[in-house]
């Protein structure tokens, strides 16, 4: 059955137990903001997709903060004997370059791309708990101000590397403040991503619309959950190395330091248990992705979901048993070694059966290139290169040449960029007229693919040359004569072309808009998609979806389009407007925004400035934080003010089948009266039978 | 691990490598020994060598490829020892392993892209594409068979894991001061800012647990060896000699390509490894583990001689150093500034080890200059001691002297109260004391043969 809206109610809510539910104001004081327009907005909002969006955007700022650094890097190593920057400023340099790359930038465009769709695709009105969505990107954003302002006060940023192996990373050997901003930076981030991970489990596993099984979620979502769940449980890992890190260098702890009886190997254990699963967590989004822009192109369903989900499942296991494979030369026993070289071997296995997949899905497809299919074959092609190359270093006797070489840098920007950011990039082309309700020009959207192809293998290419001619890591500058010279000034030339590219996607974001006025809307469907969110105008309104659809397979939205006549041929039962939501619903109720989860997150880099330079400042910070947990729980769930149009809605289990469904109303704490996905529904029709 | 083991593991190694073919490489090694024109023809007589073997395009290109420079002292292809040897007998294979299914995949993207293409301003033509969404049995097979690829490196891997990282007893005898001893063949080897110091026990046998229970004092100090030099380890060819690897300060990593794989130096622990040279010659290396500030400037080299020349190395390293007597010399005078600026930090046996008690620097040590002339490097491997002439390199020597943070950066200068120095700090010598030291440093140990000079040139 389809779920309607129920009409606009006026009036008070009532509850179960009769008692009206009238907002009220705690202390006198406490409300709820209304939102509107401006920065008052985004600066409130609980909206899955405005905080998204602010993901993305701060993503993009930090991608270019990142990018100016690679760019100072190459530009030190473009000769031998490079004076572009001092040691000690290359050192920081390169060391945030990968802080800024892995936190600042890939985790939080993953993360864009989790809060936007996650919702859209399991058919929800927003995440389980928005406010807490809200404190995620505020933390995650306090903490990236707090990492990046080391340059300014903290008398520049970490010289550790961002993998800052004791007793390297020690008071003795990096006495200014870049590793504490470093530690405590990337603890206020880790806290954004941990609430975010639980948020965003809960939102999948208890929100979905009627019928929307997990095996019926898309592999998108598939690969972004099992994200959420390595995010879950690596976070803990490297919070607790950060935190004894910044013990032994703020208190004199002494966890690491070897004087003292501390222990450097223990650190890189810790920082690889988690380093590890952070290579799938950002590899996985990316994963994602592909699995959804593929078929779409293709116009055939992903082939072997099953065999995707299981095998993105698989990844998000077995990652868990290869982190020694980083430290095959620290030291550890031979023992050690060939056990973690046997598992690095095998993990290539479900990787390779994504990839075989997806070739297996474009075979006898019809292949339309856009731009968002070539960024993702180009992911395909490119992380295949960075995996092959895993596996050369996976048998560990050839490791000892290779690892902190040239060639590990090449192989993981492989990784991370030829297939974490060729492959979001291309989802930004995909999904951007369902976001912002225009396309980006195609032509334009080309020419950055081909100079961010080509680009790319210029400058990473030849670092597989380089490292296996002995070229070492972290190196500030090199010699003439041992023959770096070239290949070196190649991948310098090629990463301005990768800048150019980065500008030409900018270029065609803001030319696009200029032009889309000119422009048909995209309408709902541009790309003749699969999954549920093609189904809403786009933009998105705020409200998702104006009925939750009752999804009766995989690929619903394919399906609510295309029917199969009598011999099995693909008949056209519905265009995409006409089966589109137009997205008119009014008065859906929506969870009441809140500054308070911005207070909370202010609070903490003023806690962290504190411990490095005076306790005292750590009183305000803690007074902000707590004002924002108390204030947040005494909060109305909703404008006392505004005009009551809710539902009926009630509380928990809407559908009285004991269990929390995605049709159960939503919110977390207070605004759970908020947010109400469904009318009343009979048991069982979650269970998503047929439609009626 | 017995001698029949070994041998049937290194046969299966070759066999299951397209074994290679062993007379021609080691003659180009041979030929490449001080030569500067070896590497080149090595190269030549190892594409000569792979072109036999089936795929040899593939690995051609690679080595094309890796062979683009005209020197690349570092490069891991040009493996000296049969260590580096049996890691790349490994890597090839793979390699090539890999090159062929990244061929595939990158042509079935190809194929499918020209195939299946429907160009962009045309519509959709005809009917839908099948909608297949599954095969189990495709896709069981195309897990199962990456799984028996993986499985196959996986048994070639173990077989020569177990291969390098076993060692051997190869006790050889050695005269230290007229007595024979009995010496297995085994180097300390220990990493500070920003330099390597290399400690022979050829009189004591030191094990990793001797060094272990000292590593406990918090000083740092080793035990007291027969022979200790920086930057570069002098080692004899045809010997496989043991490594026991360790820090004084940070993490650091010893490697030299071309004759093994690399292992970090952690403070706190003595890790085993070994080296081993076919033949005589100077072996660069580099740290490899980011050690701060001067990571990049951190070298050092493996200087491989014949047993016969390591005797002749081991009597010279045994000699303390000669004094000059002559008040009017500028080495005398250098001996002067030695005393009253360097020999807090530094030993010159002969001179200031009676009453020499480590140096005042964070590690504890700075290199011993007893037989500094007998080198071809300073300053941590970084720069040639001698020209390739023969002359004394003093114009880089002067500016190492002269302000060592300004040629390699260190933190030994503006030290904050109660932090000691991390590299050599700036002595404030005048030019004349700069000229009179560098006398007095020439002086020290018996000068490298010309062989030695040239191959320690990388330009």
């Amino acid at each position: 059955m389809t779920i309607t809206e129920k009409p606009v109610t006026e009036g008070p809510l009532e509850l179960e137990s009769g008692r009206e539910a009238i907002a009220e104001r705690p202390l006198g004081v406490l409300t709820r903001p209304q939102g509107g327009r401006g920065w008052r907005d985004w600066l409130s909002t609980v909206d899955h997709k405005k905080i998204g969006i602010m993901y993305g955007v701060s993503a993009m700022v930090f991608f270019v903060v990142g990018g100016v650094e690679a760019l100072l890097i190459r530009l030190q190593l473009a000769v031998p004997n490079g004076g572009v920057l001092s040691a000690d400023v290359y050192n920081q340099v390169f060391t945030m370059h990968g802080v800024t790359m892995v936190f600042l930038f890939i985790m939080p465009l993953a993360a864009a791309f989790a809060n936007y769709l996650i919702p859209l695709q399991i058919g929800a009105r927003d995440v389980a708990f928005p406010r807490l969505n809200a404190l995620s990107y505020w933390i995650w954003l306090s903490g990236a101000i707090f990492l990046n302002s080391s340059w300014i006060v903290g008398g520049g940023g970490a010289d550790c590397g961002w993998f800052c192996y004791s007793p390297n990373s020690g008071l003795t050997f990096s006495p200014s403040h870049g590793v504490d901003f470093y530690a405590i930076g990337l603890l206020i981030a880790g806290i954004a991503s941990l609430v975010s991970a639980i948020n965003l489990i809960v939102t999948c596993l208890n929100m979905r619309a009627p019928g929307m099984d997990l095996f019926r979620m898309p592999v998108l979502t598939w690969m972004l959950l099992i994200t959420q769940f390595l995010l879950l449980f690596a976070l803990p890992v490297i919070t607790v190395a950060l935190f004894l890190l910044m013990f032994d260098r703020l208190f004199d702890a002494s966890f690491f330091n070897p004087d003292m009886g501390g222990d450097p190997l223990l650190w890189q254990h810790l920082f690889w248990i988690f380093g590890h699963p952070e290579v799938y967590i950002i590899i996985l989004p990316a994963f994602g992705v592909v699995s959804e822009v593929i078929p779409t192109f293709s116009r055939k369903p992903i082939f072997g979901y099953t065999f995707m989900v299981f095998s993105g499942i698989a990844i998000g296991f077995m990652g868990w048993g290869v982190w020694a494979h980083h430290m095959f030369v620290s030291g550890i026993g031979p023992i050690s070694v060939a056990a973690f070289s046997l598992s690095t071997m095998f993990i290539a296995v479900p990787t390779g059966v994504k990839v075989l997949n997806w070739m297996a899905t474009m075979w006898g497809g019809q292949i339309r290139f856009t731009t968002a299919m070539l960024f993702a074959v180009g992911t395909v092609a490119m992380f295949t290169i960075g995996g092959l190359s895993g596996v050369t270093h996976a048998i560990a006797p050839a490791d000892t040449q290779q690892t902190d070489t040239y060639y590990i840098v090449a192989h993981f920007h492989y990784v991370i960029f030829g297939g974490g950011v060729l492959g979001l990039i291309g989802g930004l082309y995909f999904w951007w007229p369902k976001i912002f309700g225009y396309m980006l020009n195609e032509r334009r959207g080309k020419i950055n693919f081909w100079l961010m192809l080509i680009g790319f293998n210029l400058t990473f290419g030849p670092m597989h040359i380089l490292g296996l001619q002995g070229m070492s890591r972290r190196i500030d500058t090199y010699s003439a004569g041992f023959g770096f010279e070239f290949w070196n000034l190649v991948a310098t030339v090629g990463s301005f072309i990768i800048a150019l590219s980065v500008a030409a996607l900018f270029h065609n974001v803001w030319k696009s808009k200029r032009e889309a006025a000119d422009l048909p809307p995209p309408g709902p469907d541009p790309w003749d998609a699969r999954s549920i969110e093609w189904m809403i105008p786009s933009p998105v309104p705020e409200h998702n979806f104006d009925e939750v659809p009752t999804v009766d397979g995989l690929d619903e939205w394919w399906h609510r389009k295309y029917g199969f006549d009598d011999d099995g041929k693909v008949v056209q039962i519905a265009t995409a407007e006409e089966a589109a939501q137009d997205g008119s619903a009014e008065g859906v109720h929506l969870p009441a925004p809140s500054f308070w989860p911005l207070v909370l997150a202010v609070g903490l880099p003023l806690i962290g400035y504190g411990l490095i330079f005076n306790l005292w400042l750590c009183v305000p910070g803690g007074l902000l934080v707590g004002m924002g947990i108390f204030a947040w729980a005494l909060e109305p769930v909703d404008d006392p003010d505004a005009p009551h149009d809710h539902h009926d809605d009630d509380d928990h289990d809407d559908d009285g089948d004991g269990t929390h469904d995605s049709d159960d109303s939503v919110g977390d704490g207070p605004d759970e009266l908020a947010l109400a996905a469904a009318a009343p529904a009979t048991p069982g029709d979650k269970q998503g039978g047929a439609r009626s | 691990m017995s001698d029949p083991v070994r041998s049937l593991i290194s046969r299966a190694a070759r066999a299951a490598v397209f074994s290679r073919s062993g007379s021609l490489r080691s003659r180009a090694a041979r030929a490449a020994v001080f030569s500067r024109s070896g590497s080149l023809r090595s190269r030549a007589a190892r594409a000569a060598g792979f072109s036999r073997r089936p795929l040899g395009l593939v690995l051609g290109l690679v080595l094309v490829l890796a062979g683009c420079a005209q020197d690349a002292e570092l490069d891991t292809f040009q493996d000296r020892s049969e260590t580096a040897r049996q890691i790349n007998d490994l890597m090839y294979p793979v390699l090539i392993v890999a090159g062929v299914v990244l061929a595939l995949v990158c042509g079935a993207i190809l194929w499918l892209a020209v195939k299946n293409r429907v160009p962009a301003d045309k519509d959709y033509e005809g009917e839908f594409p099948t909608q297949v969404s599954h095969n189990n049995r495709l896709e069981i097979g195309w897990t199962i068979g990456p799984a028996v690829i993986m499985t196959v490196i996986a048994v070639a891997t173990l077989i020569t894991h177990v291969a390098v990282n076993s060692t051997e007893a190869n006790a050889i005898e050695v005269q230290v001061d007229g007595q024979t001893e009995t010496w297995e063949p085994r180097v300390v080897v220990v990493g500070q800012q920003w330099w390597w110091e290399y400690r022979y026990y050829l009189t004591r046998d030191i094990t990793t647990e001797d060094l272990g229970k000292l590593g406990e004092d918090a000083d740092w100090e080793l035990p007291r060896a027969d022979i200790v030099t920086a930057g570069q380890m002098v080692i004899p060819t045809g010997q496989e000699v043991e490594l026991i690897i360790t820090s004084r300060d940070v993490i650091h990593s010893h490697w030299i390509p071309a004759l093994n794989g690399k292992k970090d130096a952690v403070p706190g622990l003595y890790t085993p490894w070994k080296l081993e040279a076919d033949e005589p010659g100077v072996y660069f290396g580099q740290c490899t583990e980011f050690c701060g500030l001067s990571h990049s400037r951190m070298r050092m080299q493996a200087v491989a001689v014949t047993p016969g020349d390591f005797q002749d190395w081991i009597d010279a390293q045994m000699d303390e150093a000669t004094m000059p007597t002559d008040e009017d010399t500028a080495e005398y005078r250098g001996m002067e500034v030695f005393t009253n600026y360097c020999a807090s930090c530094h030993l010159v046996t002969g001179l200031n080890d009676g009453d020499y008690n480590g140096a005042e620097t964070y590690s504890g040590s700075a290199p011993d200059l007893t037989h500094f002339a007998g080198r071809t490097t300073f300053a941590g491997g970084l720069f040639n001691l001698y020209n390739p002439d023969g002359s004394l390199n003093d114009d880089d020597l002067a500016a190492w002297i002269r302000n060592p943070n300004d040629v390699k950066e260190n933190y030994a200068d503006d030290l904050p109260e109660g932090s000691l120095p991390r590299g050599m700090p700036d002595m404030g010598l005048s030019e004349r004391q700069i000229s009179d030291v560098i006398a007095l440093l020439a002086t020290l140990g018996p000068r490298p043969t010309e062989a030695q000079i040239l191959a320690t040139e990388v330009e």
